[in-house]
């Protein structure tokens, strides 16, 4: 198997003489997926994670946060083989419609967008609370959060319409100083920088409130320690190598959050009685209140903040790239489909995405709007499963260059499926209504696609990758 | 009015700012390029230029 | 022969995407219309709580403490609060029907359209 380097500018078959063309640009390394990566989902440690607590007890929390680390790992696995080899932006975007078909790429793109679109309005929602509560703290009573949730949406659009390298740098940086903040924290705590022991007994006096039935519905919330790590393959298009950086940068981000799930659980469960963990705001934060030490307070604070900053910006940038992608192949209206001629961003779909994410941020609950996005999520994490087995069917190993190749084959796939089934009965128990209207709002979704926008879609150029035909078509 | 105050204040100057910025350049961008260069970007037409799949 | 697809124009572009938005934010409000939004958490408080009496041992009292909570009778409710995970079968089998139905649904029609894209790219048979 030999790769030919061509360089780049040469002719390309079947495009020359069309004149000059617009792409996006092809800038970022590693470090910047593992940034994109974790700094989605490192906030799902700084907020949200503990509602898990509240669903089943210390213990369901505990199980729930590995249970979700082990259908990551498969997501991971099997997102990396199959992005190793398409990389495109749009990322599973892309994978489905080349792997599965047409209608399933647009309901791939919904997931993408839904999910990245309502976890950006629950991050400038969080925002706005941290703010309101640390005013409180200094006597300001009733802040007006808006303007800081308009603020937040507003200038990480601006950051992200100028340009992928500055934001991603930009996210790389503050994503590190929100992961250090909890080693600290940790570190510290077990130096015994904490006024208040770590304390236990919960774990052996009331195991499981909830009795087994905890462990299950704890998974819903437990999916928000690493909500969003498939972002990573987004930013196929812009970086520089991506059959290695893909799989790097995913896997080295998996690990990452799983160490910090750990440690996360460790601390809180050990520092905040349970019954108050299961319906706290900003865990870590409170974590460090206990602890009685202003420093790890503050830089608690910090940590918060950039970590809610991080996940809006990278949440940004993959839900534009998906309806970026959407519109170049007219799935959607093909005015999105535009790149800005200087900044090489997909500016249009920004732009447009800004109002949407201000619509949910500023007149939805909080837990509608996670809710909602959880969903979009573990739909997506569902499509993986058959996508994958389809991918190695349709080209069987040895038939294309594959990046990577994940080991197990079929058993991550499995597994995964059997976690998703298991994590759809979590959240009807409790927001079944919530998963109805979104199977509704999907199916409708769906037949609009194939009746009515199908018909604006080249059909033949919605296969852009140089593959031989698949097997059995 | 306190310190929280004027941060509201600076906070809506930021967001008029930003968002005036994109919708500016939007504009002005739109207006200057022809909309089929702006849109001629292609799926994986890169990946051609770079790495060829050869067995 | 390739196919070859209607020019969209402008205003047909927006009603379109007015749609989609539509669908959207229709399907995040409707269960907050028909007030079947989110799963409460009931309290169960207790009469004259103490710490002892709510299951709180001396290291959880400081913890409570040091987050402002002083008084046992605030920590009531939260202490006291338990989801209710009663749950009907009908739910469940109206949600598996849903769910996979909507992924039967998508693969077969995705597969429909797939093989005219393959068939453009690759050539008919």
């Amino acid at each position: 198997m030999t790769v030919t380097s061509v360089p780049s500018g040469a002719p390309i078959p079947g495009t020359a003489g069309q004149g000059q063309r617009l792409q996006l640009l092809r800038v970022l390394g590693p470090g910047h997926v593992w940034a994109l990566g974790v700094g989605i989902v490192l906030v799902g440690e700084y907020m949200g994670w503990n509602f898990s607590v509240g669903k089943g007890g210390m213990i369901a929390g505990l199980v729930a946060c590995w249970l979700a680390g082990l259908l990551y790992t498969c997501v991971a696995m099997i997102d990396s083989e199959v992005t190793s080899t398409v990389a495109a932006a749009g990322g599973q975007y892309a994978q489905a419609k080349h792997i599965v078909g047409p209608l399933m790429a647009f309901n791939v793109g919904l997931f993408l967008v839904m999910a990245y679109t309502m976890l950006e309005a629950a991050n400038a929602i969080t925002i706005g609370f941290l703010l309101d509560t640390v005013a409180g703290l200094q006597g300001h009573e009733g802040l007006n959060q808006q303007p800081f949730i308009i603020l937040t949406v507003m200038f990480l659009a601006w950051l992200n319409y100028r340009g992928v390298l500055a934001t991603l740098t930009f996210n790389l940086v503050i994503t590190a100083i929100a992961f250090l903040a909890i080693i600290i924290l940790f570190v510290a705590v077990q130096l015994g920088a904490s006024a208040v022991p770590l304390e236990f007994s919960a774990v052996t006096t009331d195991p499981l409130p909830y009795g087994w039935l905890g462990i299950i519905a704890a998974l819903h919330f437990g999916l928000w320690y690493y909500l969003g790590i498939e972002g990573t393959c987004q930013a196929a298009e812009e970086v520089r190598s991506p059959a290695r950086s893909l799989p790097y940068g995913t896997m080295a981000g998996i690990m990452t959050l799983l160490i910090a799930a750990t440690l996360t659980w460790y601390v809180c469960s050990g520092l905040i009685p349970w019954e108050y963990l299961g319906q706290a705001g900003t865990p870590l934060f409170d974590a460090a209140r206990v602890t009685g030490s202003t420093p790890l307070m503050v830089l608690l604070f910090v940590g918060t903040i950039f970590s809610t900053l991080a996940s809006a910006n990278g949440c940004i940038n993959d839900a534009s790239r998906a309806w970026f992608s959407m519109g170049r192949d007219r799935y959607l209206p093909i005015w999105f489909g535009a790149v800005h001629p200087k900044y090489r961003t997909p500016y249009r779909s920004i732009v447009f995405l800004v109002p949407i994410a201000l619509i949910f941020a500023l007149g939805a609950p909080l837990d509608q709007v996670v809710t909602f996005s959880i969903l979009s999520g573990l739909l997506g994490y569902t499509f993986m499963t058959f996508n994958m087995v389809m991918f190695r069917r349709k080209w069987p190993l040895g038939t294309i260059k594959r990046g990577y190749v994940h080991p197990f084959h079929p058993l991550p796939a499995i597994l995964l499926l059997a976690i998703c089934s298991a994590t759809y009965f979590a959240v009807l128990l409790g927001y079944g209504s919530q998963l109805i209207s979104m199977m509704c709002f999907y199916i409708l979704a769906s037949l609009w696609f194939h009746f009515w926008r199908y018909r604006f879609v080249r059909r033949g150029d919605q296969f852009t990758m140089p593959w031989p035909r698949p097997i059995g078509y | 009015m306190d310190f929280w105050n004027y941060l509201e204040y600076a906070a809506w100057v930021l967001i008029v700012l930003f968002g005036g910025h994109m919708l500016i350049d939007l504009a002005r961008v739109d207006s200057t390029y022809d909309n089929d260069l702006l849109t001629s970007s292609r799926e994986g037409e890169i990946e051609r230029t770079q790495e060829l799949h050869k067995l | 022969m390739a196919y070859q697809p209607p020019r969209q124009g402008l205003a047909a572009q927006i009603i379109d995407v007015a749609v989609l938005l539509v669908m959207t934010v229709g399907a995040l409000y409707l269960p907050l219309y028909l007030g079947l939004a989110g799963a409460a958490k009931n309290p169960q408080p207790i009469d004259n709580p103490t710490w002892e009496a709510l299951g709180q041992n001396a290291a959880e009292q400081a913890q409570w403490q040091a987050l402002g909570i002083t008084d046992p009778a605030a920590a009531n409710d939260i202490i006291t609060a338990r989801f209710d995970y009663s749950f009907s079968w009908a739910a469940l089998i109206i949600m598996a029907v849903l769910v996979i139905g909507y992924f039967v649904l998508v693969v077969r029609l995705s597969d429909k359209e797939y093989r005219e894209v393959i068939d453009e790219r690759f050539g008919g048979q």
